[in-house]
C-alpha cells in the first residue's frame, strides 16, 4: 500500500481543466520533488490533494493510506495526517498564532479519540520549536502570518509541520523567497520531519533546495500531466537546460 | 412623523438653550437631517421613550480626583454646549428632562482614569461636560462586562429582532468632552448588558494639537443608538477610533459618527468591526467633513462587517464631504462573510468547520479591540461563541 497513489487523475480549477491524466506515487519515507514551468499544475495538484473548495476532481482516483481522499473534507483530510504547506500562507488578524496551532493540534488529538494536551506543555513545545526555526516566541503571540515576512511566513508553515506531524506534507514552493540561512533552516525543519514511517511532496523550482534535502524521486509537470521522472539528476540537467528540451 | 408633540409641549427649553433654539430643535425632530440619519432607527420612539424617562438630574457618581472639580453646568463659566440640535435633537430633550447638566473640569492630569457610571435603565441622565485643560491628559472610562466568572453571556430575555426600544427601558445619556490645545483625552466602552436599550450621543470638540482616542466595544442584544460627532476644531487635532461590536440574535446597533475636519493638518483614523449575526440589525454610518479651512487634512476610515447567518440585516453607508483638494482621504465599508480563504486554511490545519468559523468570527471582533477593555472584551467576545 502507497502512502499516497495519484492515478489518472483530472481536475479542473473554476470549469478549467488543469491537470491531465496525472498519475504519482509516493511510499513512506520517500520525498518527491515536483518541478514544472510556471502555470503547468503544481499547486492545483497540492490543492487537489487538500481538498481546496472549487478544484474539482473530474476523473481518477486519489488514496491516502488506503483511504479514498477524493470526497473528503479538507478537515477530514488533515486529521487523517495530509499537510499543505501553502505556496502564500494566509494572514487571519486577531487570532493568534499560539491559539490557531493549539486548535489544530486539539482537533487532531480529537480526531483519533486522544485527550487534549494541556496548554501549558503545548505552548512550551511550540516555542521550542518555534526557536528552533528562528522563529522569536513573539511570533506565537502575533496574529496567524499577520505582518510576517516572506520568510517568516514559510517558517511558520514548517513550524505547523512539525508540530502536527502528519503522515504526508505537501509543501508548495516553501523555498520560494527565501534567503541563504532561512533556506537552510527551512530544509533542516523538513529533514528533521523526515521518517521512515512518512512522506514528502516537494514542489519548488530550484535545484538549490535539493542540494539540502536529497529527493528520491524528481518529476517533471508540465501541462498538467507528468511529462518526465527521474532521480536527483534530473533536477542538475533542468537547472542546467530548462525545460524546452522536455518537449522536443 | 408622530412624535409625541404634547408631552413636547410640556417640555421646558433647558437652560442653556433659549426658547426659540428650543423650538428649533424641536421642529428638528421632524426635519429632513433627522429622517436621513434616523432611518434605520425609530426615532419618535426613541424620542417618546427619551420623554417618559425617569429624569436623573443628580450629579454623576463619578470619584472624582484631586486634579479634576464637578460644577453645576449653569453655575459655572463653561460657554453653553455645542450640540448640533439640528443633528441632534434628543439632545435638546434629554436636557430638557434631567436639567443643564454637569460640568467635570479637569485642571490637571489625574493620575487614575475617570469612571463614568451609565444611566440606570429607564433613566435620562443630565449631561455632562468633561474640560480638559491644555496640555493635560485624562482617561473616562464607562464599563458594563459581564463578570469574568467564565460562564456564557446570558442570553437576550427578549425572543425575536428588537423591533424598537421598549417605552420603559431606554436610557440615554449625552457626553461632551471639550479639549483645549495640547490636551489629550481617551474615551474607553465597554458595554455588554444583554439586553440594554440605550441612545448616546458623545460629542467632542478638539483645540490645537488635542488628540482624542475612542475604544467602544460593545455586543447588544436590545438596541443600542450611538452618535458620535467630533470637531477637529484646532489646527493638527486628532482623533483615533478603533471599536468592534457584536450584534447579537435579536438585536439592533445603530452608529452614526460624523467628523469634522474644520482645521488644517488634522487627522483622524477610524476602525470599526462589526459583526452581525441570527437575526439581527447592524447600521454603521460613517461620514467626514472636510472643511474649506482644512488643508492638509488627513482622514482614514475603514468599516468592516461581517453577516454571519442569512437574515442579518447590515447597512453601511461610506460619506464624504470634501470642500478642499489639499487632503487625504480614505474610506472603506465592507460587508461579507468570513473569509473563503482563511476558512480553507484553518480546515487543512485540522479545524472542524464551526471551529473555524469561531475562530475567525472572534478574530473579526478582537482585530476591531483597543484600550483599557481590550481584553475583558476579547473574552466576552469568546464566552458568546462559546455558547452559541
Ligand atoms: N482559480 C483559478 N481560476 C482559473 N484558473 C486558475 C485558477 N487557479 C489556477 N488556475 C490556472 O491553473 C493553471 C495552473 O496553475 P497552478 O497555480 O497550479 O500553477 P503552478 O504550476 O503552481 O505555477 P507556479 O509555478 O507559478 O506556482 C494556471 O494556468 C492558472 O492560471
Ligand atoms: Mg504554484
Amino acid at each position: 500500500m502507497s502512502l499516497l497513489a495519484v492515478d489518472g487523475l483530472r481536475a479542473d480549477v473554476n470549469g478549467k481543466p488543469i491537470l491531465k491524466n496525472l498519475s504519482l506515487r509516493v511510499e513512506a519515507g520517500e520525498i518527491h520533488a515536483i518541478m514544472g514551468p510556471n502555470g503547468s499544475g503544481k499547486s492545483t495538484l497540492a490543492n487537489v490533494l487538500a481538498g481546496r473548495p472549487g478544484y474539482e476532481v473530474t476523473a481518477g482516483q486519489v488514496s491516502f493510506n488506503d483511504a479514498d481522499l477524493v470526497g473528503m473534507a479538507p478537515e477530514a483530510r488533515a486529521q487523517a495526517g495530509l499537510f499543505l504547506a501553502f505556496q502564500y500562507p494566509v494572514e487571519i488578524p486577531g487570532v493568534s498564532n499560539m491559539e490557531f496551532l493549539k486548535a489544530a493540534w486539539d482537533s487532531h488529538l480529537a480526531a483519533q479519540g486522544a485527550q487534549p494536551e494541556s496548554a501549558v506543555g503545548f505552548m512550551k513545545r511550540a516555542r521550542t520549536l518555534a526557536a528552533s526555526l528562528g522563529l522569536n516566541p513573539e511570533f506565537l503571540k502575533r496574529g496567524v502570518n499577520e505582518g510576517f515576512s516572506g520568510g517568516e511566513k514559510k517558517r511558520n508553515e514548517i513550524l505547523q509541520l512539525l508540530l502536527l506531524e502528519p503522515k504526508l506534507a505537501v509543501l508548495d514552493e516553501t523555498d520560494s523567497g527565501l534567503d541563504i540561512d532561512a533556506l537552510q533552516t527551512v530544509a533542516a525543519g523538513v529533514n528533521r520531519f523526515r521518517s521512515a514511517d512518512n512522506g514528502v511532496l516537494l514542489i519548488t523550482h530550484y535545484q538549490r533546495l535539493l542540494n539540502h534535502i536529497v529527493p528520491d524521486q524528481v518529476h517533471v509537470l508540465s501541462e498538467g500531466r507528468i511529462v518526465a521522472s527521474g532521480d536527483r539528476h534530473l533536477a542538475e540537467k533542468l537547472e542546467a537546460e530548462g525545460y524546452a528540451w522536455l518537449s522536443e | 412623523m408622530a412624535v409625541g408633540v404634547e408631552a413636547l409641549q410640556d417640555l421646558e427649553a433647558p437652560p442653556w438653550l433659549d426658547a426659540e433654539g428650543f423650538r428649533r430643535c424641536r421642529q428638528a425632530l421632524d426635519g429632513k437631517l433627522a429622517r436621513e440619519t434616523w432611518k434605520y432607527s425609530p426615532l419618535p420612539k426613541v424620542a417618546n421613550a427619551l420623554i417618559r424617562a425617569d429624569a436623573h438630574r443628580q450629579p454623576p457618581a463619578v470619584a472624582l480626583p484631586p486634579e479634576a472639580a464637578l460644577h453645576r453646568l449653569d453655575e459655572s463659566d463653561a460657554p453653553p454646549l455645542e450640540i448640533d440640535l439640528n443633528r441632534y435633537p434628543l439632545a435638546g430633550i434629554a436636557a430638557a428632562r434631567a436639567g443643564a447638566g454637569w460640568l467635570i473640569d479637569v485642571k490637571r492630569t489625574p493620575s487614575h482614569p475617570l469612571r463614568i457610571p451609565a444611566p440606570a435603565p429607564g433613566a435620562v441622565a443630565a449631561p455632562l461636560l468633561v474640560r480638559v485643560a491644555p496640555g493635560c491628559r485624562v482617561e473616562l472610562e464607562q464599563e458594563a462586562l459581564p463578570r469574568n466568572d467564565g460562564s456564557p453571556m446570558p442570553q437576550p430575555k427578549r425572543g425575536g429582532v428588537a423591533a424598537m426600544p421598549s417605552p420603559a427601558g431606554l436610557r440615554a445619556q449625552v457626553l461632551v468632552l471639550s479639549l483645549a490645545a495640547d490636551s489629550e483625552a481617551h474615551w474607553a466602552a465597554a458595554q455588554f448588558t444583554p439586553d440594554v436599550e440605550e441612545w448616546s450621543l458623545l460629542q467632542a470638540h478638539l483645540q490645537r494639537n488635542a488628540a482624542l482616542t475612542l475604544n467602544q466595544q460593545c455586543a447588544v442584544g436590545g438596541f443600542l443608538r450611538q452618535d458620535v460627532n467630533v470637531v477637529l476644531g484646532g489646527q493638527g487635532a486628532r482623533l483615533a477610533s478603533v471599536g468592534a461590536a457584536l450584534v447579537r440574535d435579536g438585536g439592533r446597533l445603530d452608529q452614526q459618527l460624523v467628523v469634522e475636519h474644520a482645521s488644517r493638518g488634522t487627522v483622524s483614523r477610524i476602525k470599526q468591526h462589526n459583526l452581525a449575526a441570527g437575526r439581527s440589525r447592524c447600521t454603521f454610518n460613517g461620514r467626514i467633513h472636510i472643511h474649506v479651512g482644512a488643508a492638509g487634512a488627513d482622514a482614514d476610515l475603514s468599516n468592516r462587517n461581517l453577516a454571519l447567518d442569512p437574515s442579518a440585516e447590515v447597512n453601511t453607508k461610506p460619506e464624504l464631504e470634501i470642500y478642499n483638494d489639499d487632503v487625504r482621504c480614505a474610506h472603506g465599508a465592507t460587508v461579507g462573510q468570513l473569509d473563503a480563504e482563511a476558512l480553507f486554511y484553518l480546515l487543512s490545519r485540522g479545524l472542524e468547520t464551526w471551529q473555524a468559523q469561531r475562530l475567525l468570527s472572534l478574530g473579526f471582533l478582537r482585530d476591531g479591540l483597543a484600550g483599557p477593555f481590550a481584553e475583558p472584551a476579547a473574552e466576552a467576545f469568546a464566552a458568546h461563541f462559546a455558547s452559541a
